[in-house]
């Protein structure tokens, strides 16, 4: 036990002191910053402006109003020009600016009763994306709508009326404290910690993995098998690795919450301006009211259960997968060219996530339940549901199961990396490791 | 009194045999020579010995006790796939290993700065590892296996890549921990460093042992009694034909007897040629001539 200490230490120190470390640590929330703001930008200048023509040539729509986008992408002229004239002139390739990016062209033969047949044309110079075209389209449909209500005396109160929309509250029976939104601050912390778990994963496990076939590259393994067991370094490995990590998440906690104010400084300009800040949330499809919502319901998710479980199964997840990036490093070749050696355990890492993304939505589904019972995906698919007020006896079992499955990987792992540590020279096979796997100690 | 035992050791790598039934004995304060050429399974007794493997049967004694890990204490030893961490300094790098053997921080300390003052070397405590050349690194090396003073050591190659100079050292160092009664088993394919510094040798081929001995009982066992003779002047003709000659030049003649000849009997007849014999030797085997003989036979 003492000997795993003096290799923790050594595992520690040696990582948290290098300039890659400090860098690391201190230029990801920097980065996370940047990318907000990137992303800022770019939602308020990509969104370029269309100037679209309407030439009205059956006279229906003279009288309803076509709105512009609210978010000053989209404009629309009524002209009275020339369809064929403005539209030789548009064509013309030399003009860098023209008037209009765009015609609709409806014809006079257009018919209420019949609207795509003929049809209202589109015709443009620059090719509209996805997201103007349907906008495009949807503000024709309710303008038609509009004119078709008009046409039946139903006047402009009565249209608005009829379009109120309802919004269910959806609120448990047996649980008070899920209000409405419940749901969706239930969803983000869930993704927000499987997400945090399938990142660390992959981190620290490359980690160990980096660490454990550096020592067998330098040679430095044969030196130390002499001195202590191959479970010692392996475990020493694995909890020094884990150390490091835990103080970068506590590090990156801390700052976070100081870029989260510089960034939600900004943040509340852009929110203050139409363009830009609201574009981008309407286009994610969560209204301002959500987010009141969800950082209103955040306080009533399970806390103390979430602190006492994130951590066991983030230790779980570290544990189960740590030990088994750590057998790779020690059956990778010494160039580190067998790369497949990774994909058995990097495949559950992603299905995992995979799942985790399928259950906030589906929490109750028969996937969820066993994507968070089954050891290889729980720590992720867990982490995600808890939130969720998964059933007791679901949890107990699932940690049951992860505490099993740890003990069996770090098991299986050891006796690879024990053999593994060893062997230079030649290219390790799948076949040779699944032998050193059953073979006796 | 016998500082380790290795008694029927058998060891299996699935069907390949790396340790086939090795049995022999290492006596206290010795300085042991184990040889085999490269694949005759001298790591793996080594690493049997060390306790990174476990012999499928057999047993290996330590000091009269059966071979367990607290012994691993009490032996260092110097691989000769041997590394270091490239990005950790001198002083904590060997502070770290001396801990791994059971060194208390203060222990540790002070050893690694006795050391490191004996090889001359106390300029590099704060110099990272990968600033050092192989020879430098190889000196980091030996003072890693010596650091925890231990009873037994194994020196696989401890000479390879270091300059004369250096070589130098590390043998007297090697010298200095023997008479100090530390017993040192000395894996090498250099034959004539064996011959130097070893007492006896075990010669191991194909996992199996092959030969066994002191080295003086080992150069007469072998002896196939040749002599060289120097002498000036001239031998009359046919003298020479009654002998089995190997070896003939200017004043100077080797001779090979069959068994039931003596030295002296050669001697006689040259005396009674009447040329002045300048010397008269007899020529052993080297340790590298037995090395070869063995292994081409077994």
């Amino acid at each position: 036990m003492n000997k795993i200490w003096i290799i923790i230490q050594r595992e520690y120190i040696t990582r948290v002191r290098k300039k890659s470390f400090l860098l690391i640590t201190l230029l990801a929330p920097l980065g996370f910053l940047l990318l907000t703001l990137f992303s800022v930008l770019i939602s308020s200048y990509s969104q370029d402006k269309t100037d679209v023509a309407i030439i009205d040539e059956s006279g229906l729509f003279s009288d309803t109003p076509i709105p512009d986008a609210e978010d000053e992408t989209v404009y629309f002229h009524k002209i009275s020009d020339n369809y064929e004239k403005l539209s030789a002139e548009l064509a013309k390739k030399d003009d860098k600016q023209p008037k209009y990016e765009a015609i609709i062209y409806i014809p006079k033969n257009f018919d209420l009763n019949s609207p795509n047949k003929p049809g209202i044309a589109y015709r443009y110079v620059k090719r509209p994306g996805l997201s103007k075209r349907s906008f495009i389209n949807q503000r024709m449909t309710d303008a038609l709508q509009k004119l078709r209500m008009s046409l039946l005396h139903i006047n402009e109160q009565q249209i608005e009326d009829m379009q109120q929309k309802v919004t269910l509250n959806f609120e448990s029976l047996n649980n008070e404290k899920e209000k409405q939104g419940y749901a969706d601050a239930a969803a983000l912390v869930g993704m927000v910690m499987g997400f945090a778990i399938y990142i660390s994963l992959f981190l620290y496990g490359t980690m160990i993995m980096k660490g454990v076939m550096e020592e067998k590259t330098n040679r430095i393994v044969e030196v130390l098998t002499s001195s202590v067991k191959p479970f010692q370094m392996l475990m020493g490995k694995i909890l020094g690795v884990g150390a490091v990590g835990l103080t970068q998440f506590v590090l990156w906690i801390l700052l976070m919450f100081g870029v989260n104010l510089i960034s939600g400084a900004i943040f509340g300009i852009a929110l203050s301006h139409p363009a830009s800040g609201m574009g981008q949330l309407q286009n994610s499809g969560v209204e301002p009211d959500d987010i009141l919502a969800i950082t209103q319901n955040i306080s009533s998710l399970p806390i103390l259960q979430i602190v006492i479980l994130f951590p066991l199964y983030f230790l779980g997840g570290f544990f189960l997968y740590g030990s088994l990036f750590a057998a790779v490093g020690a059956a990778m070749g010494e160039d580190g060219d067998q790369q497949s050696l990774m994909i058995p355990i990097t495949i559950p890492i992603i299905i995992a996530i995979m799942i985790a993304i399928n259950v906030i939505n589906n929490p109750d589904s028969a996937l969820g339940f066993w994507g968070s019972i089954i050891p290889f995906t729980s720590p992720i698919v867990m982490s995600a549901l808890l939130p969720f007020r998964p059933e007791w006896w679901q949890i107990a079992l699932s940690l049951v199961l992860l505490i099993g499955g740890f003990l069996l990987t770090t098991y299986v792992a050891a006796k690879v990396y024990r053999a593994g540590i060893l062997m230079y020279g030649k290219k390790i096979k799948l076949k040779e490791i699944i032998r050193w796997i059953f073979s006796k100690s | 009194m016998t500082q380790l035992s290795l008694q029927h050791v058998i060891k299996r790598y699935g069907s390949y045999t790396a340790s086939d039934d090795v049995s022999f004995e290492i006596p206290k304060g010795k300085i042991f020579g184990l040889l085999g050429p490269n694949g005759a399974g001298k790591t793996t007794l080594i690493r049997m010995i060390t306790r990174i493997l476990y012999p499928d049967s057999g047993t290996i004694l330590f000091d009269g006790e059966l071979l367990c890990d607290k012994h691993t204490e009490r032996i260092g030893y110097m691989p000769e796939e041997r590394g270091l961490y490239k990005k950790m300094k001198v002083g904590e790098h060997l502070i770290y290993l001396a801990r791994l053997k059971g060194l208390s921080l203060a222990e540790a300390k002070e050893k690694v700065n006795y050391w490191l003052n004996r090889l001359e070397v106390t300029d590099w405590y704060l110099k990272h590892i990968e600033e050092l050349s192989k020879g430098m690194s190889q000196k980091i090396q030996f003072i890693a296996t010596v650091l925890h003073d231990p009873e037994l050591l194994i020196l696989d190659e401890p000479f390879s890549g270091l300059d004369p100079i250096n070589s130098k050292l590390i043998e007297e160092e090697i010298n200095r921990l023997s008479e100090q009664e530390k017993t040192i088993i000395f894996s090498t394919h250099r034959m004539e460093q064996v011959e130097e510094i070893c007492d006896d040798i075990v010669l191991v081929n194909k996992g199996r042992k092959i030969l066994e001995g002191e080295i003086k009982e080992l150069k007469q066992r072998f002896k196939e009694n040749k002599f060289r003779v120097s002498y000036r002047g001239e031998l009359s003709d046919g003298v020479l034909d009654k002998l089995h000659v190997l070896s003939q030049a200017e004043g100077s003649v080797v001779v090979q007897f069959s068994e039931e000849h003596h030295g002296n009997d050669l001697l006689k007849l040259f005396i009674e040629q009447e040329v002045e014999v300048t010397a008269f030797n007899e020529i052993l085997p080297s340790i590298n001539e037995i090395f070869i003989r063995q292994v081409e036979q077994s």
